[in-house]
């Protein structure tokens, strides 16, 4: 079974890591209290950039930080670097995963700059206090972190959340705050998960180093016929995500990735989640429902083999689809064009590579197993990323007849996420089959209530 | 994340922040008048009045009604075991409570006055999010986050 090659990890990727655990206990403690060691740790963060673009801006922010210049630029370079020592083990490990699937790494497709909108001036002095904002909690760092410093973020996120250009921002942002308020104000030493929140640092910091330019897409035509989905969710926003064919004419189906997204309060859960994704998705949750195609006419896809859902280009298809097949026809030997991502982005967490794996691939031992067994080897399951969804669970792992699995990286060893799995019966099983009929019982809820309290209230204050 | 389903009619909102239990509770007899509520982590202390900053009518010496539907909710939105901790009530035992009121006997403080407006803008931030629009862009950064 070629994916028991995957049983160990390359020795780069390792070293990388530990690195980057060195950088990182530099933020746990703070930019504004650098001991020798954390000295040392920085001088061998430059070493290992020795010779590439970024040794010299490196030094530079190095040397500054050793003389406590905190100006936004140096973060910015530690950010990098920190970004790109991610990028490089996302790289390391994706490779890896391809050799041992025998499958070409995935490629951005080339696609022509495309004219659109550029971010309003606004945006600009907004990530501007974003990097502020990131800069203070570097130097105060993460274990000293006090409820007064992270407040006044608060109005800065209110600010980009209304800005549609920055929604990315706001989606990340959001959910990082949040992580922060949870841990502060902290009765005795806090719980910081340090690799966690320097990610998430890390990722918002390179974020807001410019406003975004409108990226490059295509406008696509065909059929999307969507085979598993991934339900992505903190307190305010929750995003569900579908991989799917896309049948284009003349050209050979292709995997992509499409998905709908929308912000939330903490009380909005189960069957309100339905009503929020449905006013940009409806059309999707409905095919999803259905084990239904999709005709697009013109939605647009990215580079990254990412579809902007656009609900007036989708027309649900009414043939019932068999799934299974489907997705054992488009991943048995993928092409290159499916989704991964910019380089900016890269990182071992993003890596999601789809595999197909036949009833004869696999089996499991017990009803609420960890691992699925491979040729009678055990293979770990991702189960800290499986949705609680009545939709898809691990008990359905038993007695299926195949499955589509995600294979991730985390924790320092791969292992797989089921995102679909067939029972035999004309619907697999998968995240978010269930919110098309959650839709019509959303009536009364939690989100018409809150709805309501905002249209009266939020109108009275403006 | 959430123990238990929690309906907001009653109890619109209810968050633990800035060392804090607070939020905002439904009037039981008047449907425009709300109440803002809060419990101090620490000090204890605690406080009840209308948005308009008048002092609930219940509030003599000890938490109200709408404050005990306050910890109420919040035990049911965060689970007692992060309720407990954050309010720092250390001789509260989490597996033991099964709703807020059990907790009110831990709550040492007393009626401290705080401006209503201070918590009711949390309420309007709050409302605000169910209104920005939702989207159809790709989220890559939301890999991270998973329940």
């Amino acid at each position: 079974m070629p994916l028991l090659d995957l049983k160990t990890v390359p020795e780069p990727v390792v070293q990388t890591a530990e690195l980057i655990g060195r950088l990182d206990e530099v933020f746990e403690s703070g930019f504004g209290r650098l001991s020798s060691a954390n000295l040392q740790t920085l001088a061998s963060l430059a070493a290992s950039f020795a010779g590439t673009p970024l040794a010299e801006p490196l030094d530079a922010a190095i040397a500054g930080l050793g003389r406590s210049e905190f100006v936004d630029r140096h973060f910015a370079v530690i950010a990098a670097a920190r970004a790109a020592a991610h990028g490089a083990m996302h790289d390391a490990l994706v490779a890896q995963a391809c050799a041992a699937l025998s499958r070409p790494r995935p490629e951005l497709e080339a696609l022509a700059d495309t004219p659109g909108q550029a971010a309003p001036p606004r945006a600009a002095v907004l990530l501007e206090s974003v990097r502020q904002w990131l800069m203070e909690l570097a130097i105060a760092g993460f274990a000293n972190l006090e409820v007064g410093a992270l407040l006044p973020f608060q109005a800065t996120l209110d600010a980009i959340m209304a800005e549609p250009a920055l929604v990315r921002h706001a989606a990340l942002l959001s959910g990082f705050l949040d992580e922060l308020l949870t841990v502060f104000p902290a009765h005795g030493k806090p719980e910081v998960p340090r690799l966690r929140w320097v990610d998430l640092w890390t990722r918002s910091m390179v974020l807001s180093l410019a406003p975004p330019a409108p990226p490059a897409t295509r406008e696509v035509k065909g059929e999307l016929r969507v085979f598993a989905t991934d339900l992505r969710q903190h307190d305010h926003v929750v995003s569900l995500v579908a991989f799917g064919a896309l049948h284009e004419p003349g050209k050979p189906p292709r995997v992509v990735r499409t998905g709908v997204s929308a912000f939330k309060v903490d009380v909005l859960q189960g069957d309100d989640i339905a009503g929020l994704l449905a006013d940009v998705g409806g059309k999707l949750l409905e095919a999803i429902a259905g084990g239904q195609g999709v005709k697009i006419s013109g939605m647009l896809l990215h580079a990254t083999g990412d579809l902007v859902w656009q609900e007036a280009r989708a027309e649900v298809l009414p043939t019932k689809l068999k799934l299974a097949e489907e997705a054992a026809a488009v991943l048995t030997s993928p092409t290159a064009l499916r989704p991964g991502a910019r380089p900016e982005d890269r990182h071992p967490a993003v890596v999601e590579e789809l595999v197909w794996l036949p009833a004869d691939g696999y089996s499991v031992a017990a009803k609420e197993a960890r691992e699925l067994s491979l040729g009678g080897q055990a293979f770990p399951l991702a189960v800290e990323r499986w949705p609680s969804s009545d939709d898809l669970l691990p008990s359905d792992l038993a007695g299926s007849k195949g499955l589509v699995a995600l294979l991730r990286f985390d924790g320092g060893r791969w292992s797989l996420q089921p995102v679909m799995i067939d029972k035999g019966k004309p619907l697999p099983r998968m995240v978010g089959t269930g919110l098309q009929a959650a839709r019509g019982k959303a009536k009364g809820g939690n989100l018409a209530t809150l709805k309501e309290r905002a249209g009266k209230l939020l109108r009275k204050k403006s | 994340m959430l123990p238990r389903a929690r309906k907001v009619q009653k109890v619109p909102f209810v968050e633990l922040y800035a060392g804090r239990l607070q939020g905002v509770v439904s009037s039981g007899s008047d449907e425009e008048r709300v109440y803002v509520s809060y419990f101090e982590a620490t000090s204890g202390n605690f406080y009840c009045s209308t948005n308009n900053n008048r002092p609930c009518g219940g509030l003599r010496g000890s938490p109200c009604k709408h404050l005990v539907e306050l910890l109420n909710e919040g035990v049911l939105q965060y689970g007692p075991a992060r309720v407990i901790a954050y309010l720092g009530l250390q001789q509260a035992e989490p597996d033991k409570v099964r709703s807020g009121v059990e907790l009110i006997r831990f709550i040492k403080g007393g009626p401290h006055k705080v401006e209503a407006g201070m918590v009711f803008s949390r309420f309007l931030t709050y409302l605000q999010y169910v209104s920005v629009a939702p989207t159809g862009a790709p989220l890559p950064d939301m890999a991270w986050f998973v329940r």
